[in-house]
């Protein structure tokens, strides 16, 4: 496709047709036709930006062909061409705000010129603002599923704790006492998770990459104790399998947004009804990359959600509130790929793909 | 004595946490004894076929968190409306949640068998209020 703007010309007589074209052929991309019918074809099948019409036409007027557009192709600009018998239809027509310009017959070559190039900037500049708005109601969108999902991230634990503290109030016996402290406990820190998460996709939003050395065991166990503080009961096993042939250098606070996230989800999401819960992460590691696979036995993503668990809010199902969102967004930060496999009800496998920045 | 004797409490919620403590203020404001709990639609759906849960001669209310991983409190509503009307007639449904959303509301009030939301956490004397409501008050 070339570059040059799309002329559509309407007009009954084969001779106006024959010098517009002759005229502008190296201007603009040409398209004429005596036919409405054949007009309208020629706008579905092809990118018009400026139409114009001739007014007095045997089978329609000019005005009447534009009204016929407007629905199906609201958005060319439309020029009326015509002599000066017909300037009463042609000012009613402005006035309805169904032509951008007219032109009156016999044109001057530099006016036309110059009134197609007018028209043809004023349909960029509004394909130009149509696309922002698109862009505008798109973040919108994002901004207003982010505050959702974090209000409930952040409200799910702090109702969680009025309720512990309306029991714990009236509990008598010390054991049971402990026990709802503990609870108090693990939802504190689910809370805190929570308002982390938000600190570290706002930091993640504006602060510059800091580097830093990753000593794989040492990161993956401090990682690994600080999701195990929002669980209650027995954690899944965790199997650590790294195999790096040397130094591994990236943003370490980001990739630790991304792995805190999946491991958290991996403990949260783990199957009770299995007889043995486990994760495991492995990890191969070269000059060049990392690539790092948290896999565990939990119950699984549906098929049908697996490609919005990144989403800052999947329709109803919440299924890692905004950890996974921010996760992505962390790994797109850093130049790092992120990928999710899973069987629903057998388990979840998640790639982390990483740059090494030695 | 218990203040509503002809009713079970089914809870349905993913978060243990929640259903310990909402099965405590249960037992301290002695609306019953009977209650269950399941931690996934799914162990729901298992209760429902069993013969307990076909169980008549009572009044089952359902306690049903939004937002739960795999399947949500919505789609577990959707699937227990294939259950037969004579079925269903015996369950009394309330929606839990913890951000109370307008669109949640929307929904709830769209989605057959729910009587309203409850805002978490579990207010009891709200609950009581509507279970008299149902008649389910002791003679």
């Amino acid at each position: 496709m070339n570059n040059k703007p799309g002329i559509l010309y309407l007009d009954d007589e084969e001779n106006n047709l024959f010098s517009f074209r002759a005229l502008f052929r190296r201007d603009f991309d040409i398209y004429t036709t005596t036919s409405a019918a054949e007009a309208i074809q020629i706008l579905r099948e092809n990118d018009i930006q400026v139409v114009l019409s001739d007014q007095k036409m045997a089978e329609i007027s000019g005005v009447e062909f534009f009204e016929l557009l407007r629905n199906e192709f609201p958005d060319p600009v439309r020029i009326l061409v015509t002599g000066y018998a017909d300037i009463e239809a042609v000012i009613d027509a402005i006035n309805k705000g169904q032509v951008y310009r007219y032109i009156t017959k016999p044109w001057n070559e530099q006016d036309l010129k110059f009134c197609i190039e007018n028209a043809y900037e004023k349909y960029s500049r509004e394909r130009e603002l149509r696309t922002k708005n698109v862009e505008l109601e798109k973040a919108n969108a994002e901004l207003d599923k982010f505050v959702y999902s974090t209000s409930h991230d952040l409200r799910a634990p702090l109702v969680s704790m009025l309720g512990i503290m309306e029991v714990l109030r009236v509990e008598e016996d010390k054991t049971k006492s402990r026990e709802y402290i503990d609870m108090l406990d693990t939802t504190l820190q689910r809370l805190n998770e929570a308002v982390q998460n938000i600190i570290y996709y706002y930091q993640n939003a504006r602060n510059q990459e800091l580097l830093e050395e990753i000593k794989w065991e040492f990161f993956l166990d401090e990682v690994m104790r600080q999701a195990r503080k929002s669980w209650q009961g027995v954690p899944p096993t965790l199997n650590l399998d790294i195999s790096s042939s040397n130094q591994f250098v990236c943003d370490r606070h980001r990739l630790k947004v991304i792995v805190l996230n999946i491991l958290s989800n991996a403990i949260r999401y783990a199957d009770s009804e299995k007889s043995e819960m486990w994760i495991r992460i492995e990890v191969i590691q070269n000059t060049e990359k990392a690539i790092v696979r948290i896999s565990d036995n939990g119950l699984g993503i549906e098929n049908a959600r697996l490609n919005k668990i990144f989403d800052a809010y999947d329709g109803h199902s919440m299924s890692g509130g905004i950890g996974l969102y921010i996760a992505r967004q962390a790994a797109t930060k850093i130049g790092a790929e992120l990928h999710v496999h899973s069987i629903f009800g057998e388990g979840s496998k998640f790639t982390i793909d990483i740059p090494n920045r030695i | 004595m218990k203040q509503f004797p002809n009713t079970r409490i089914l809870m349905v919620d993913d978060n243990d946490i929640d259903i310990a403590v909402n099965r405590k203020l249960l037992q301290l404001a002695d609306i019953t004894s009977d209650i269950r709990s399941f931690n996934q639609c799914k162990k729901f759906f298992e209760y429902l076929d069993s013969e307990d849960g076909g169980a008549k001669g009572f009044a089952q209310i359902v306690l049903m968190d939004i937002m739960m991983p795999v399947m949500n409190g919505f789609e577990c509503l959707a699937q227990f409306d294939e259950y037969p009307a004579d079925f269903k007639k015996n369950f009394v449904i309330y929606m839990l949640s913890s951000s109370i959303d307008r669109n949640d509301i929307r929904l709830a009030e769209a989605t057959p068998n729910v009587r309203r939301v409850l805002e978490k956490p579990l207010d009891i004397y709200v609950l009581r209020k509507l279970l008299e409501q149902e008649g389910l008050r002791a003679e």
